[in-house]
């Protein structure tokens, strides 16, 4: 699976399981998103703790889920991102429209 | 060297699969096997395999009602499939031929006979795949469909150079064009649409049909404020049912061909390099907007800029900035700029920007299709 999920609280926390993240798992996890919103989940957290990069197919992945889930009043905030990914947030104004989280409580995924 | 050869084998014996396997490998395939078709689709959930052979009988899920599933999911339904059995009973092809099963393999085929038919399929699919490529292409072309100009403007006392790669041959999400609306204003447009080969390619078309309408609409108006028409083409595309699903970035630049004056606006684009010869420095300039079709309200700001003789300005898009080593691929910005600072106060610095970046080292390979436009004001006013 593209995504693992666990719930923490009232978040649920979905880590995006491949190294590199592009067009291949981009519809995918499209989907997947999708379905957890449509689960009612209202504050979804994408990890990206285990992705080293992610391509532009992915980013736009990302972007279409988050309007999906605002038609559906939830929200996405991603976590975890590297440095180059960070930068790349940053640089396309991606930290404008997604909470960045740095940490997620250690033990989620025990 | 072509990259391995994915196969799936689906058989509920495990010696059958242990057998094929091992023979596929030794021929050079990479082999993915599942004992049923559960497992079959756990293993498809995260791996797209070039062709699958699958056995008709097996418990629970058999290889009819497999072919059936996979026919009903789009991106399942094209990969072709074989079907292996031991029986050679003639309604049993039939059923399997209604469900576009390409071939039939007897359980007691030889393996080499195997291996050969499954090279000979995958390398006619191929070569149907190429030819409609081409045909594709051929198309675009007669439709004079392009997301790419075939020539630079010509404005006195400019220059203004592009550049564009395709990824791996397929046309892209990339997008450039030059609109010069009158004697007075020259707009640069430079953008990405999120997604690669195909799709974005197609979508690119749309995106540009209505960023020339805009500029050219806002110019009749009287409006030649780039924010202000980022800000129209971005209302445009968030109405569009389609497009509001798609997301492009955009660079867009003004320039006021009598005075080098220039006004530049982005969404969600990488931020220009600009070398101001005066100063001899370079310095970066980013936009405020976000991607077309994100929000109603963008966000765009206007950067105004007087250019003189000497400065540059260079805008990309992600693909420039992409790149691939022994750690794997990665995207930076500031890498791209360290590069090109030094070639940009020298002349012909378009053509040394090439060679400064990725394009020099072989270890480091394009990951995307990637464009540059690249402006400059010529030191003599001819």
């Amino acid at each position: 699976m593209i995504i693992q999920a666990k719930e923490l609280n009232e978040f649920l926390v979905a880590q995006v399981q491949v190294k590199e993240a592009n067009l291949n798992e981009a519809e995918a996890f499209k989907q997947k998103i999708i379905s957890i919103v449509d689960e009612g989940h209202k504050h979804i957290i994408v990890d990206f703790v285990l992705v080293d990069y992610v391509d532009s197919s992915f980013l736009g992945a990302l972007v279409s889920a988050l309007k999906y889930a605002m038609s559906k009043d939830a929200d996405i905030s991603v976590a975890h991102l590297n440095k180059d990914i960070t930068n790349l947030f940053e640089l396309i104004r991606m930290d404008k429209v997604f909470r960045i989280y740095k940490n997620l409580p250690d033990n989620l995924y025990d | 060297m072509p990259a391995e050869k994915k196969i799936l084998l689906v058989d509920d014996s495990f010696f059958m699969l242990e057998l094929m396997g091992r023979a596929m490998v030794k021929e050079g395939f990479y082999c993915l096997k599942a004992e049923s078709v559960e497992e079959a689709f756990r293993i498809l959930a995260v791996e797209k395999p070039d062709i699958i052979i699958s056995d008709y009988e097996m418990p629970v899920t058999n290889g009819f009602l497999f072919r059936q599933k996979l026919l009903e999911d789009n991106s399942l339904k094209d990969i072709p499939f074989i079907f292996f059995t031991s029986f050679d009973n003639e309604e049993m092809m039939m059923q399997g031929l209604d469900l576009q099963a390409v071939d039939y393999i007897g359980k007691d085929t030889p393996i080499p006979v195997i291996i050969s038919k499954v090279n000979n399929l995958l390398s006619t699919v191929r070569e149907q795949h190429e030819r409609s490529l081409q045909e594709l292409r051929i198309t675009a072309e007669a439709l004079n469909l392009r997301s790419v100009p075939q020539q630079s403007p010509q404005i006195n006392g400019f220059g203004i150079e592009f550049w564009h790669k395709t990824f791996q041959n397929y046309p892209g999400g990339d997008f450039i064009d030059f609109i010069q609306v009158d004697d007075q204003y020259t707009f640069i447009v430079l953008g990405d649409v999120m997604g690669k080969k195909w799709g974005a390619w197609f979508f690119s078309f749309n995106f540009l049909s209505y960023i020339r309408s805009a500029v050219r609409l806002c110019v009749l108006d009287g409006n030649v404020s780039t924010a202000s028409i980022l800000q129209k083409i971005n209302n445009v595309i968030c109405l569009d049912p389609v497009l509001s699903d798609v997301l492009s970035t955009l660079s867009l630049i003004q320039l006021e061909n009598k005075t080098g004056k220039l006004l530049y606006s982005g969404a969600g684009d990488l931020p220009l390099v600009y070398y101001n010869a005066e100063e001899d420095k370079v310095r970066t300039l980013a936009s405020a907007g976000l991607l077309l079709g994100l929000f109603p309200d963008g966000g765009h700001d206007e950067h105004a800029i007087q250019l003189k003789p000497g400065d540059k300005l260079v805008a990309i898009t992600d693909g420039m900035i992409d790149f691939e080593d022994e750690a794997g691929k990665k995207s930076d910005y500031n890498l791209f700029v360290e590069l090109v600072s030094p070639v940009l106060a020298q002349p012909n610095s378009f053509e040394k920007i090439k060679n400064v970046t990725f394009l020099k080292d072989n270890s480091k390979e394009q990951v995307d299709d990637c464009s540059m436009v690249f402006i400059e004001m010529n030191l003599t006013l001819s």
